[in-house]
């Protein structure tokens, strides 16, 4: 069974009435461990798609399967769960809790699961440990530079042990060298725990470390 | 952690917060201070008329207090010594007096006016000599205070025999002054008139101007020499303390009911209808402050509850996201209501009672009340339910302004939540 499977994906938006077609007929299945990038110019529906794989967004029509489940037809405090149990999310401008420290933020998605208080908090230093930032632990998101925030963003997205982690573009608000580190980092964290990741860019760099690429232009996956 | 990120997220903007803050502590100093205001007002209203007219219970003949206005003298007291005994071993009670009530003539040879006069006991019901009222601190934490004030003259003293000490007003209008010699008319017990000469030992005044228009006071025995009876209409029993005058009219009905006598007994409060009716009209306009401060206060806590609900749009985003629940959400900010609630109802009522307290050593003076004759000096006092109404309020204020902001940021679309910038 692949770990996504979507068929026959629509999703469109009205504005002022309009219809605008964002995503047309999208078939895609990712298998279990895949570093997949999906590469698109902006406009052409690389983050609608995320969303709707992450189970943030829902589909005009068509289906989308996570591990087997059928998600359009789950409430939202199904998709909450299925999102706390089974996805994590990497953003372009990081997005971590600015009044928590570094270590907090990496232990926030674990209060989202039953775990006692010392190993929630052993499992965020190890995570944060196993990113280089163990000696920021303390740090509050403002102290740290942008490479060292997105990192603090990617141990957050492991260390609940997702089945997958979107990341949208996690390399677009980092200098060349950094986006570098940050996207090697992920790679690195795929081989070693075995950890799917699908990540959207429109950098040749970027998508060369990809173990697959998906090319998506004004809706259609085109390659 | 939940809890620390409220926390966290409340200091997130120190000015801000601060300035919420001031708001709730404005509200809560206000409302402390009315509070205060209005009790200690009540404080002086009653011991006012504890302490110059009605006791803290008055024991009377069954019927007196329904008829006794048209036929007094059928209600004289029974076996006097022996219900005066009773009340009297009773711990807490201070002082029992007896009284009686008269009407009357009032003659100075060219002026002659109608009055009511009360035959009180001087050993018992004393009097302040106005020069003691001079400093009116001094005056307001007399345990006495609220005795009548002796103006002129002086008040009456326990040997006195036919001397009489005149309501100011009453004075004025018969012109009298302390050492002019006065003629009182009035009925005896058995129906006949009888006539005394007194001498104005002194002008008295208390709290309640329409009192002091028409009431003279003589010695007991004087009145009971003039009425021609050996007995009283009421036993004024006065305690040490106030705030037992429940217990000890339980009591006494007890006694009353062991010992079969023919009489009832009634509160301070049974008596002084005015009084209720200030503490009512009182608590009403405490209640609209309640409300109108209620009002700010919502309105400060909502605007900061609001700003930082649009502040944090993505980061609800990212919650969301990361699998939190709608209602978890909801949670989070009325959390954070709840804490600011709280945080500025304890600093509130903290801060707000030592400036009430500051107001209070210095005192405010206050021109006489309606119907009043003397400037008072108002010391708000801390009242401790105030304390914790107040408390209870904040945080309830900052869970209600909450709700709306933490309702919409539980709503928001969570793609829509992670674009906004």
């Amino acid at each position: 069974m692949s770990l996504i499977q979507i068929k026959a994906l629509n999703k469109s938006y009205f504005l002022n009435k309009n219809r605008m077609d964002i995503l047309k007929g999208i078939d895609l299945t990712v298998e279990k461990g895949e570093f997949l990038a999906i590469a698109g110019p902006s406009g052409s529906g690389k983050t609608t798609l995320l969303n709707i794989i992450g189970a943030i967004d829902n589909p005009t029509s068509g289906q989308v399967f996570i591990d087997g489940r059928e998600i359009s037809a789950l409430t939202s405090d199904e998709l909450a769960d299925m999102r706390a149990q089974k996805i994590s999310f990497i953003f372009q401008n990081f997005n971590l809790l600015p009044v928590l420290t570094a270590v907090e933020n990496v232990e926030f998605p674990l209060l989202l699961k039953t775990m006692p208080a010392n190993e929630r908090r052993q499992k965020a230093l190890a995570a944060l440990d196993s990113v280089g930032l163990s000696r920021f632990s303390r740090h509050k998101p403002m102290d740290l530079s942008g490479g060292q925030q997105q990192r603090v963003a990617i141990a957050r997205a492991m260390v609940r042990e997702p089945l997958f982690i979107l990341a949208d573009e996690p390399t677009a608000n980092l200098d060349h060298k950094t986006g570098e580190e940050v996207i090697a980092l992920m790679k690195q964290s795929s081989r070693e725990k075995k950890i799917t990741y699908i990540f959207s860019t429109h950098d040749q760099k970027v998508m060369d470390q990809a173990d697959r690429v998906v090319r998506i232009w004004d809706g259609v996956i085109t390659a | 952690m939940m809890f620390v990120l409220a926390l966290r997220n409340i200091f997130r903007h120190r000015t801000r917060s601060l300035i919420t803050l001031s708001t709730i502590l404005f509200g809560c100093t206000a409302l402390i201070f009315v509070g205060g205001f209005f009790d200690n007002v009540f404080w002086q209203m009653r011991t006012t008329m504890i302490q110059s007219q009605t006791g803290h219970l008055q024991v009377y003949k069954k019927g007196f207090l329904k008829n006794g206005k048209t036929d007094p003298y059928a209600y004289f007291i029974d076996d006097l010594p022996r219900v005066e005994t009773l009340v009297k071993d009773i711990p807490e009670v201070d002082y029992v007096a007896g009284r009686i009530q008269f009407a009357g003539l009032l003659s100075t040879g060219e002026t002659t006016v109608s009055f009511y006069g009360q035959g009180i006991d001087p050993a018992r019901e004393k009097t302040i000599q106005s020069k003691d009222t001079l400093d009116l601190k001094k005056f307001y934490r007399r345990p006495d205070v609220g005795v009548p004030v002796v103006d002129q003259g002086e008040g009456l003293a326990v040997n006195d025999k036919n001397q009489v000490l005149i309501g100011r007003g009453l004075a004025e209008t018969m012109e009298a002054r302390p050492g002019m010699n006065v003629t009182l008319l009035t009925d005896t017990v058995d129906g006949s008139t009888n006539a005394m000469d007194m001498n104005t030992k002194g002008v008295f005044y208390t709290a309640v101007k329409s009192y002091d228009d028409i009431f003279l006071r003589v010695p007991l025995t004087t009145a009971q020499k003039l009425l021609n009876t050996g007995s009283v209409q009421s036993l004024v029993v006065f305690l040490h303390h106030t705030e037992d005058t429940a217990k000890v009219k339980e009591k006494i009905d007890a006694i009353i009911l062991r010992e079969h006598l023919d009489l009832e007994v009634k509160r301070w409060e049974d008596v002084t209808d005015f009084y209720h009716k200030t503490v009512l009209l009182f608590d009403t306009f405490h209640l609209i402050m309640r409300i109108v401060v209620s009002i700010v206060v919502i309105l400060g806590v909502f605007n900061t509850m609001n700003m930082a609900m649009m502040e944090r749009i993505s980061e609800i985003g990212t919650l969301m996201a990361m699998g939190m629940k709608r209602k978890a959400i909801l949670m989070l900010f009325m959390t954070e209501g709840f804490l600011l609630g709280t945080i500025g109802g304890v600093v509130g009522i903290t801060i707000g009672s030592a400036i009430v307290h500051m107001i209070a050593m210095v005192g405010i003076m206050m021109p006489p009340a309606p119907g009043g004759t003397i400037v008072w000096l108002s010391e708000p006092s801390i009242v401790p339910s105030v304390l914790f109404s107040t408390v209870i309020l904040c945080v309830f204020i900052g869970v209600i302004a909450s709700f709306f902001p933490a309702y919409k940021a539980s709503r928001l679309v969570i793609t829509d939540a992670l674009r906004y910038r």
